[in-house]
């Protein structure tokens, strides 16, 4: 599904974000990018998000060679895929119903059509009762949780969640993490980049692990690995 | 329809929320057309009483001594057919000197009839400035003329003036219109920097750049319209409220219609060109910032 060969990622003036990163995911993983700051894993959701370009190597999304599609094939890849970030991402002027249907909009989906899947996923983050809310008037976890429900809502087959519970607590980050198992657990591809040790223990999922722009480890992590 | 809809009820939430923007948009807009319609009314009503006082052409032609007066004035008729031909002897052309001179005419004792010449004046109302021209040059071959007077050669240079006073206009007005679409453009990419989370966010969910455009397109469009449409009434109230007094301190001014200043043609255009202005000045913002954006 995501496949990546010899990627180079290189900003101007700076040292290599990536170096010859080769990785293979496969539809419906579960897969834990991690390592230290600046180790490279925000560069590769953002590769593969089609933020940023590659430097060089190839880069298959859905089959799909990045480096020579069209820039108006963008949109039709990221219609793919939802994603989580740290800072949440919400618009604060917008109510909780109307960021998670964001993504509906984007897509053309009739008004009634956006207000009935938005509610239905707010109901199964368990925010169908602050639909009519604004973002900065929820608790950080809720908020993520809305963010969470926004890259359901339009029921993606691949989500990517860069660093989703870096600004929760230990019980929000389970309620977070859960939902995010839960939509693998129905078939959705999801990557996850997180420096969050004890989720790689808890999850025990594949487990990409990243050292200046390289990857170092990729498997399941033993308990020995993860003490490390 | 529905996504005709959609778009415009999101261009029309976008100026609710971001009022300040909006505010400045559409009054530089205003500002922009008002200038604008200012000057070419001013443009218009100089060139209309330039028709006007060009009606009054009249071309004196002077005889030598001794030619034939009437068949000067026979070949007048025939040189100058519709015009309004006036035969003056030099007897009548001294009582009228006289007359000018009011209570100087004492000046005028000792001076014989033969001191002036006879003429023939040639009245052609409705006539512009080039055409009495060429009515004086086609006089000129009246049998015995000495001289032909264009009587309101000060016209010429009224035209001249107001030749160049068009060019420089139209160079202003293309200036201005430059510098109000950079005005605007700067002002409007407030605005869509105001909203770079939003378009972040659309971009990432797939949003085309299309559907992150329209609404600012529509918001340009929209504030074009409201912009141009204050400052084309605005300029309609000015002139109601400024004619009358016009009118009053200089008689000559006293003909000139609201259609002569601001006909709809011209105000037709101001709101039609301030429209495009924010279109086309929010179509620059809004995709600089996505080319910049990648």
């Amino acid at each position: 599904m995501i496949q990546l060969f010899h990627v180079h990622k290189q900003y101007a003036g700076e040292t290599p974000a990536l170096a010859d990163v080769s990785l293979d995911i496969e539809k419906g993983e579960f897969v834990f990018l991690t390592g230290p700051s600046g180790a490279g894993k925000s560069t590769l959701l953002k590769l593969v998000l089609c933020a940023e370009p590659i430097t060089s190597g190839q880069l298959l999304i859905f089959g799909r060679n990045v480096a020579r599609i069209r820039e108006t094939s963008i949109p039709v890849i990221r219609r793919n895929m939802g994603f989580v970030f740290q800072d949440f991402k919400l618009l604060a002027q917008r109510t909780v119903l109307e960021n998670v249907g964001f993504p509906l909009e984007v897509r053309a989906f009739s008004p009634r059509e956006v207000r009935k899947r938005s509610l239905a996923v707010l109901e199964q983050v368990g925010l169908a009762g602050k639909a009519a809310k604004f973002p900065l008037s929820l608790s950080g976890g809720e908020q993520q949780r809305v963010a969470v429900a926004r890259a359901l809502v339009a029921d993606p087959p691949v989500l990517l969640a860069d660093e989703p519970t870096g600004n929760l607590d230990p019980e929000m980050t389970l309620e977070v993490m859960d939902l995010l198992a839960a939509a693998h657990r129905r078939g959705t591809t999801v990557i996850i980049a997180t420096h969050d040790r004890s989720l790689l223990e808890r999850y025990r999922q594949r487990v990409v692990v990243l050292e200046a722009g390289q990857v170092v480890f990729d498997g399941q992590l033993g308990p020995r690995t993860v003490a490390r | 329809m529905y996504r005709v809809l959609y778009f415009f009820r999101r261009a029309v939430d976008a100026m609710r929320r971001t009022p300040f923007v909006t505010l400045v948009a559409t009054a530089t807009i205003f500002v922009a057309v008002f200038l604008t319609g200012l000057f070419a009314g001013a443009l218009q009503s100089a060139e209309r009483l330039l028709a006007v006082w060009g009606g009054d052409v009249q071309v004196s032609v002077y005889l030598e001594e001794g030619a034939d007066l009437d068949q000067a004035v026979a070949a007048a008729g025939r040189l100058a057919p519709g015009a309004a031909i006036e035969a003056v002897t030099p007897h009548e052309a001294l009582a009228r000197l006289a007359a000018s001179l009011g209570d100087e005419r004492k000046l005028l004792a000792g001076v014989g009839e033969a001191a002036l010449p006879a003429s023939v004046e040639v009245h052609a109302p409705g006539i512009g400035v080039e055409q009495a021209e060429q009515l004086a040059a086609r006089l000129r071959a009246v049998p015995g003329v000495a001289d032909v007077d264009f009587g309101n050669a000060w016209l010429e240079r009224l035209e001249r003036f107001l030749k160049r006073l068009r060019q420089v206009g139209a160079a202003l007005v293309g200036a201005l219109s430059v510098a109000a679409a950079v005005l605007v453009a700067n002002t409007l990419r407030l605005g869509v920097y105001a909203r770079r989370d939003e378009i972040e966010i659309m971009k990432l969910v797939g949003a085309t750049n299309v559907f992150v455009e329209l609404p600012f397109l529509i918001e340009g469009l929209l504030q074009g319209l409201i912009g141009a449409g204050l400052a084309t009434t605005s300029l309609l109230v000015l002139y109601a409220a400024l004619a009358p007094r016009l009118h009053a301190a200089a008689p000559m001014v006293a003909h000139l219609t609201r259609a002569d200043v601001l006909p709809l043609s011209l105000l037709a255009g101001l709101w039609g060109g301030g429209a495009a202005l924010g279109l086309v000045a929010s179509a620059v913002a809004v995709r600089r910032f996505l080319r910049r954006m990648g």
